[in-house]
């Protein structure tokens, strides 16, 4: 089985959970994007948003899980094949929210970037800025390192 | 493999209704999140596609907004909109136009 092990500055890093953290607590209770369901059946749907939303709830658990009193006495998280799925859906749910709650006033050229430069973010969004990013740099490192689609096999 | 979901609603204890359309569409939408790679993984994890299969959806999604991934019946359309909507891309399920 792989796994990545990946040191991280903690005192870079904490900041940025106080963000993640609050984007959690705001998709506890919705989806990152709503869903648009098949058909006019209240029931149905409500199931259809239930499943999704317990699914998005544990992919964001398993990744708040990565920083806890482990990581801020060594400073390193650990992923593998068996928490990949979820790291990265989780990801992708986080940074969904923090868009949407603090950065819809940055224009999508710069939010598709890989090195933007600080003075490019107003000083307000630059934290949840770089909690966006450094979600995105995580799930880069699982797509490259973790290879999922070997997982799968 | 596709990540499927089972129907728990009651739908199918419904009486039969008629369809408007044998045939369905599943379309993927852009969004302005997830990275390339990330659509490309998912779009192989779902669909069983080729790699360049998957970055030829994804670069339509990119470029044009949408893309048409799958059509066929409405329950495994239904199915695989699911499971894309597991993986934070927005999907829609649609009828096939008539001929």
């Amino acid at each position: 089985m792989k796994r990545v092990e990946i040191k991280l500055n903690i005192s870079a890093v904490a900041p940025l959970l106080d963000i993640i953290k609050q984007a959690a607590d705001d998709l506890r209770g919705q989806l990152a994007i709503r869903a648009t369901f098949p058909e006019h059946d209240e029931e149905f749907n409500e199931t259809w948003t239930a499943e999704l939303l317990a699914g998005q709830n544990s992919d964001v658990r398993e990744l708040l899980g990565l920083f806890g009193s482990e990581f801020f006495a060594e400073g390193s998280i650990a992923i593998d094949s068996r928490n990949s799925d979820s790291l990265l859906r989780g990801c992708s749910a986080l940074r969904i929210q923090i868009l949407s709650h603090w950065l819809q006033g940055i224009p999508t050229d710069l939010l598709e970037e890989e090195d933007v430069p600080p003075e490019a973010i107003a000083d307000a969004v630059r934290v949840p800025f770089a909690a966006y990013t450094f979600l995105d740099q995580v799930q880069k490192i699982i797509l490259e390192h973790l290879d999922p689609l070997a997982a799968e096999a | 493999m596709a990540e499927t979901k089972t129907r728990k609603t009651p739908r199918a204890a419904q009486a039969p209704q008629p369809q408007r359309s044998e045939v369905w569409r599943v379309v993927v939408l852009n969004d302005p999140v997830n990275r390339m790679s990330y659509v490309v993984m998912v779009l192989r994890r779902v669909f069983g596609f080729a790699e360049e299969r998957a970055r030829k959806h994804m670069l339509e999604v990119h470029e044009q907004g949408r893309s048409v991934l799958w059509s066929g019946t409405r329950e495994q359309a239904e199915a695989y909109v699911f499971a894309l909507q597991q993986w934070h891309l927005t999907a829609v399920i649609q009828p096939e136009p008539p001929a």
